[in-house]
């Protein structure tokens, strides 16, 4: 340490004995003086290290805070990923409970177990057996609609082939009633062809359009009437020249089925007025859109070519000239002293078909949203409506 | 001491009370160093004692306005300890690490008897405590720091030649 030279003691005491006094007499004012002497202290000069000690605090504070707020983090990342499960598991109890009050009786509610082997995708253990009155080829549904069939039966449990299963088969319609054919699983051997259904056997008159709901005929014992098995997503070429057959979205995905119920045989007889109303409500709903987009998308395209008309005429009339859209022949008749024709307005049927027909691909597009579009619609004839 | 030992010297004393403003608050401890008292005994054995008992004064005023109840406290206690530092400056003129550490030690217990006293917040069994518990932990906590800034910034602390 350096030394300085030490001199006049008389004034350093003088200078110390200052300072002592002041400092006494700083801690001897007031708080009404104290309190505004430090605030304008902290607010002028050390304002800047009243800025570093407040910055060091909360850094200290967030440094001895971070654990807790890592947990809580953590904790919260952990309700969120349960949360997401729970409601989406919530939302499809609730499905089976509505189901449950529709159906009213002869139905057996149970879990689907799944398995993890390669034919596992096919088949559901179900928690339910004979003892609670399940029998073999007793149906499974879902509140989406069809899921499969019960092929094996234990006293406390059963074995259920789903609609995957290469094996299974029902009979299917359009719930007007026009179309018939039998669904089965679609094989591919693609990556999601095990995950659609073939509507096949339709006949050629009967033509189904994209979006419409399928459902089961009846027809065979198995399988009441009405149960949802998919919804139509294309035609698909096939070598059979006498027949339909199209590509469905299943309503049930065989992944997210855990939650099921097990139609008893007594109530197959019964009927199922009602279940399933509201998907086909759904239906007639979305068909009714359709239409009047159609309805909606033609009358704005007359509108449209009217105007355009019209405009059009005022111009060549001002011009001097005949109307456009009126050729020589039609003039020399308009020359003639007979009564003018009526003109209407040219129905522009290209462009409103044009309209509709993009209306419907890209309907037909949204719907095909889960396998990639094939070309496999034939191509509409000209002035066909829908 | 020349212009460049001043400079260097207020550069040191500059650093020292950012570090009470910074590192003291980030380490939070019962028992913390004080920066101040360190910048204003390395500067006390450099000046006269009366500007030392300035410099005491004006870092006491300083810490004093964090903590208004006890304005004027530290101002005494600080004055009192620049004033004997800068006294006392031969004593601890030695080139001596042990030394300088029980200097800094030594001129912070000194401040908190003087501040603990004159600030009359604590009293009795409490006061003891203080004086005899935590203050000596936190000058041997302050001489520790002390000597190892000493040793870190000796390029910056040492005399230059004349």
């Amino acid at each position: 340490m350096a030394r300085a030279i030490r001199s006049n003691p008389r004034l350093d005491l003088i200078v110390v004995s200052t300072c002592i006094v002041l400092a006494l007499v700083a801690r001897a004012l007031p708080n009404t003086m104290r309190d505004p002497l430090a605030t304008g202290m902290r607010r002028t000069f050390l304002a800047p290290l009243v800025m570093l000690q407040e910055r060091s605090e909360r850094g200290r504070q967030s440094l001895l805070q971070a654990d807790a707020k890592q947990a809580r983090v953590d904790s919260l990342a952990l309700t969120s990923m349960n949360a997401g499960s729970l409601e989406s598991e919530n939302e499809r109890l609730r499905k089976v409970i509505g189901l449950g009050s529709r159906l009213r009786w002869g139905f057996i509610p149970t879990e689907a177990l799944h398995g993890r082997g390669v034919r596992d995708e096919t088949t559901v253990i179900l928690s339910a057996g004979s003892r609670a009155g399940v029998s073999r080829l007793s149906p499974v549904i879902a509140p989406e609609g069809l899921v499969g069939v019960v092929d094996q039966v234990d006293p406390t449990m059963s074995h259920a082939m789903l609609w995957t299963h290469p094996d299974f088969r029902v009979s299917a319609m359009s719930p007007d009633g026009t179309a018939f054919g039998i669904a089965q699983a679609h094989l591919t051997g693609s990556a999601t062809g095990g995950y659609l259904i073939e509507l096949r056997g339709v006949p050629f008159r009967a033509t189904l359009k994209p979006g419409a709901v399928i459902v089961s005929s009846g027809w065979g014992g198995v399988w009441p009437r009405g149960i949802p098995i998919g919804t139509v997503l294309e035609e698909m070429k096939t070598s059979e020249g006498w027949a339909r057959t199209y590509l469905l979205r299943p309503a049930v995905n065989p992944s997210d089925v855990y939650s099921v119920m097990i139609l008893r045989r007594d109530r197959l007889a019964k009927g199922f007025d009602g279940v399933w109303q509201n998907t086909a409500q759904v239906d007639q709903a979305t068909q009714r859109i359709l239409v009047s987009g159609d309805s909606a998308a033609r009358a704005a395209a007359l509108a449209e070519a009217a105007a355009r008309r019209a405009v059009l005429d005022s111009i060549a009339r001002a011009n001097g000239g005949a109307p456009l859209g009126v050729t020589d022949s039609a003039r020399a008749v308009e020359m003639a002293p007979k009564p003018a024709p009526i003109r209407r307005p040219p129905v522009d049927t290209a462009a409103a078909r044009l309209r509709r027909d993009s209306i419907a691909r890209e309907t037909i597009r949204r719907d095909s949203a889960v396998t990639p579009p094939t070309d496999t619609t034939p191509p509409r004839p000209p002035g066909a409506t829908r | 001491m020349n212009m460049g030992g001043a400079i260097r010297a207020l550069i040191s004393f500059l650093i020292f009370i950012v570090l009470h403003y910074t590192l003291r608050p980030l380490l939070g401890w019962r028992a913390p160093m004080d920066f101040l008292i360190l910048a204003l005994l390395l500067a006390s054995v450099r000046v006269r004692p009366s500007t030392a008992a300035l410099i005491g004064f004006a870092l006491g005023l300083i810490s004093d306005s964090l903590a208004p109840d006890a304005l004027g406290a530290g101002a005494l206690a600080m004055t009192a300890v620049g004033f004997g530092a800068s006294y006392l400056k031969a004593v601890f003129f030695a080139d001596n690490l042990v030394l300088n550490a029980f200097f800094f030690f030594l001129g912070k217990w000194v401040f908190d008897i003087l501040y603990f006293i004159g600030e009359q917040r604590v009293h009795g069994f409490e006061l003891l405590q203080q004086l005899l518990l935590w203050s000596p932990l936190s000058a041997a906590v302050t001489a520790a720091v002390g000597v190892l800034l000493l040793f870190i910034m000796r390029p910056l602390l040492e005399p230059s030649p004349t």
